[in-house]
């Protein structure tokens, strides 16, 4: 390397901004494939828990409201969570997905680590059971495998 | 004030929050002055008990549970791992899978070898290289997130092939990607070879013969710059490597100076099997249905992790979880170099020569051997089997 282009360097290194991005004001764009935001279709699930059984952080709970007629809700503790979508790979009714909208889950309290999905009076009916009996588990819960 | 005369030896500890590298290891270097004289390695210090752990997995909970092995080599850790159970359960993944499996395994090695450029560099004080080489990682880290969507753990393997597709936007992306560190690799190339302060450093240290390389099970780039003629992706071609072969790349100096050249040499072939690959890229199906329970056998599957022959040894019993999994990583085959070729060098190049066989510690703690000093046993094949039969009980 010659003395010359270690000068032109120098030179444009005093005059050129610093690399730093100013987030969160300036945002990267996210990248296609990035796992972020887990979302759940309850009009498609069959109730099959394979999803449950795949994902290797516990991170899934299937909340059976009533089997006949395929009212479940899906409790997804974001926090254990590692982001493989292996229960997207393991649906087989494409009723798990993926997305890479929204990314940011920081949080400065656990409860909005656990995200409830099904239809929302199905969710309003688990919610209030749950604060009536000041408890937080369902009685026909699967244990978490970890 | 008197001199005394001592020939009691002098060690030097390091470790285990070690001064120069990132993980924990124990190092005692017993010097004669500046010279070492004799060098041991204490490691268990990250111990996660992930086999024990894979045993209460099922096949496909514990991909992402052996992914976590390295964070370096996280993909190749997988391939070896899906490899083995698609062996046991008679399937092969489809050509294409093969192939975006290659791929990302050839990515993840430039960027290991980037990133352990940087580290080499940086232990032997020229920091400019280091933070050279690792800016210009960035790009082979952008295009891992372009396929996979992560940095780190790409998760790209699933029981019977990959979850992503390549498609013609991805592929162009890579090739000019490909292209700008191909550029860059040359530079590195010729930095490495030419900069006397640099090469003080690295030419004729840690001088290890073929023999020795051999003697002492030595892998990977470590036992090529020995002219060891090892690589699995040509000894025992797995995935895409019979269709797109790969050249051996080896080096007669056995010094440090033999071990960077080897590894830059390897990018170059890097790059030029992804192109290989990503021009003839095979049509077809990503995925292959393996069944929930894998059939009752016992496997062993091998692989070329960017630090050498990465091992893993699969037991089924025909259930949803494996009974018994056993890695082994080369790090681990590669202490040996340092411990015995350390005696003769001075203190100061010991970080070089531990950065040069490329050591990954969380890699190594598969077991620990707790030593009671109540002297030594001598065990039969038999009692060992017995007291494995007992304790897996």
């Amino acid at each position: 390397m010659t003395i010359g282009v270690m000068l032109r360097d120098v030179l444009k290194s005093l005059f050129k901004r610093p690399v730093t991005e100013l987030y969160p004001f300036e945002r990267k764009t996210v990248p296609l494939e990035l796992r972020a935001e887990l979302t759940w279709d309850p009009t498609k699930c069959s109730g099959c828990q394979l999803c449950i059984k795949d994902c290797p952080a516990g991170a899934i709970e299937l909340v059976v409201l009533d089997k006949v007629n395929k009212r479940f809700v899906m409790r997804y503790h974001r926090d254990r969570c590692v982001y493989c979508a292996q229960c997207v790979q393991s649906c087989r009714f494409n009723c798990l997905n993926m997305t890479n909208e929204q990314w940011e889950h920081a949080a400065l309290s656990k409860e909005p680590f656990v995200v409830h999905y099904g239809r929302d009076e199905d969710v309003q009916f688990l919610l209030e059971k749950a604060a009536k009996e000041g408890v937080e588990e369902c009685p026909d819960q699967p244990t978490d495998p970890n | 004030m008197e001199t005394r005369k001592s020939s009691e030896k002098f060690v030097v500890p390091i470790g285990p929050q070690h001064p120069a590298l990132k993980e924990p290891g124990h190092f005692e270097f017993t010097v004669d002055g500046e010279i070492v004289t004799g060098a041991s390695v204490r490691l268990g210090y990250v111990h996660r008990g992930i086999e024990k752990g894979a045993e209460d997995r099922t096949w496909t909970q514990n991909i992402y549970l052996l992914e976590r092995i390295c964070g370096i080599c996280s993909h190749v850790h997988a391939t070896a791992y899906v490899l083995g159970v698609e062996k046991l359960a008679g399937v092969s993944a489809p050509p294409r899978a093969q192939a975006i499996r290659t791929v990302t395994a050839e990515l993840e090695r430039i960027h290991s070898h980037l990133l352990w450029l940087g580290v080499a560099a940086h232990e032997g004080g020229f920091d400019t290289l280091f933070m050279y080489s690792w800016r210009d990682r960035e790009t082979v880290m952008d295009l891992l997130e372009l396929i996979s969507g992560n940095r780190v753990h790409y998760s790209t393997n699933v029981l019977g092939g990959v979850k992503y597709d390549l498609d013609t936007e991805k592929m162009d992306a890579i090739r000019r990607g490909l292209d700008f560190l191909e550029e860059r690799t040359h530079h590195y190339m010729k930095v490495v070879t030419t900069d006397e302060t640099f090469l003080a450093r690295t030419r004729g240290v840690g001088l290890m013969t073929r023999e020795q390389a051999e003697a002492l099970g030595a892998v990977g780039p470590t036992a090529r710059a020995s002219s060891v003629r090892r690589d699995i992706r040509i000894d025992a071609p797995y995935a895409a490597y019979p269709d797109f072969p790969v050249k051996l790349i080896t080096d007669d100096g056995g010094d440090l100076l033999a071990r960077f050249v080897v590894r830059l040499k390897e990018l170059f072939e890097s790059y030029r099997v992804i192109r290989a690959i990503l021009d003839q890229m095979p049509e077809g199906e990503l995925t292959t249905r393996v069944p929930r329970r894998i059939p009752a056998g016992e496997v062993i599957s091998r692989v070329e992790a960017p630090r050498g022959e990465l091992f893993y040894y699969i037991k089924s019993n025909g259930g949803e979880k494996p009974e018994r999994i056993k890695v082994r990583t080369p790090s681990l085959c590669n202490w040996g170099t340092v411990v015995s070729v350390a005696v003769g060098h001075k203190l100061a190049d010991m970080p070089m020569l531990l950065a040069g066989i490329d050591p990954c510690f969380s890699c190594n703690d598969r077991m620990v051997r707790i030593n009671r000093g109540q002297g030594a046993q001598f065990w039969s094949w038999e009692n060992l089997r017995q007291y494995g039969i007992e304790y897996y009980r």
